[in-house]
């Protein structure tokens, strides 16, 4: 039986955004940028939308004087990622 | 987007992510030459009974200090964490501690077989991370210095030296390099 696919993960961006997170333990904004290779604005509004949901942490704070944006995936966020992963295969899989 | 398509991103994000996780092998290229250098350079002085007057070994000192420069820069720098890295810092700091405690102690107590307890040492923290980080060339370096630790103990202390320049060629210098030729390798691929 077909599953859903969570809509918040199935967008190209947030996907990309959601995969660089789950493989490491927390990413600069900068970071996210350059492997997506999206634009910062772009980027700012997806990782809204996925803290919004609780998909995501994000911390704002100051490194050598200059603002520094990091993002750190939750356990509601890996849940997802996880779930919406099993989705896709019982797709291909048929 | 189709059901490949966000697979195949998937796999893509996590294998860009994955490519920080490849370091340039400065600092094992750097240690694993010094130790060789050192443990040569003392060998000859024992063997060809000659001095150059000052303690080779302090070299350690000035290659620590430029270790810790270049993790602060590097630090400054990068822009992810990845994981096991706070435990690979813990990991290398207990080293780094007991090894200067062991050298103290030795001095203290001129104990024999001295370059067996610094060859068990060595091969903690390479086998550790080689294990965390499943780098075959890191574990075999490891299990090398525990290795050569048992042979020490039947060869005289200068020839211990020997085993003691092999232990940096195995433990750090040829994992550095198989590091650095891996972070050009990937490199060259985004260039």
């Amino acid at each position: 039986m077909f599953k859903d696919l969570d809509p918040l993960l199935h967008s190209q961006l947030r996907l990309a955004i959601v995969s660089l997170l789950i493989s490491v333990q927390e990413a600069e904004f900068t970071f996210l940028k350059e492997k997506t290779g999206a634009t910062a604005g772009n980027i700012s509004v997806q990782l809204n939308k996925l803290k919004d949901a609780g998909y995501i942490d994000i911390t704002k704070q100051f490194k050598d004087n200059y603002p520094q944006t990091l993002c750190k995936i939750t356990s509601v966020g890996i849940e997802a990622f996880e779930k919406y992963v099993k989705a896709l295969q019982s797709y291909t899989n048929v | 987007m189709t059901e490949k398509e966000s697979l195949h991103l998937i796999n893509e994000m996590i294998g860009k992510a994955k490519e920080s996780y490849i370091t340039q092998g400065t600092a094992s290229i750097v240690w694993g030459a010094l130790i060789i250098f050192c443990s040569l350079m003392t060998w000859a002085q024992y063997i060809y009974k000659f001095s150059i007057g000052f303690d080779v070994w302090l070299l350690l000192l000035i290659a620590l200090a430029v270790q810790i420069f270049l993790s602060v820069k590097e630090k400054r720098t990068k822009n992810v964490k990845i994981y096991g890295e706070q435990a690979m810092f813990y990991v290398w700091t207990t080293f780094g501690i007991c090894i200067f405690m062991m050298i103290y102690y030795q001095n203290f107590t001129r104990a024999d077989h001295q370059i067996f307890l610094l060859l068990t040492m060595y091969g903690m923290p390479t086998f550790i991370t080689g294990g965390i980080y499943k780098f075959k060339s890191m574990i075999f370096g490891g299990i090398s210095c525990w290795a050569l630790a048992l042979i020490s103990l039947y060869v005289s202390e200068a020839h211990s030296l020997l085993l003691m320049a092999l232990s940096g060629l195995l433990a750090w210098l040829i994992p550095g390099i198989i590091l650095q030729m891996r972070y050009q390798k990937n490199k060259a691929k985004h260039v």
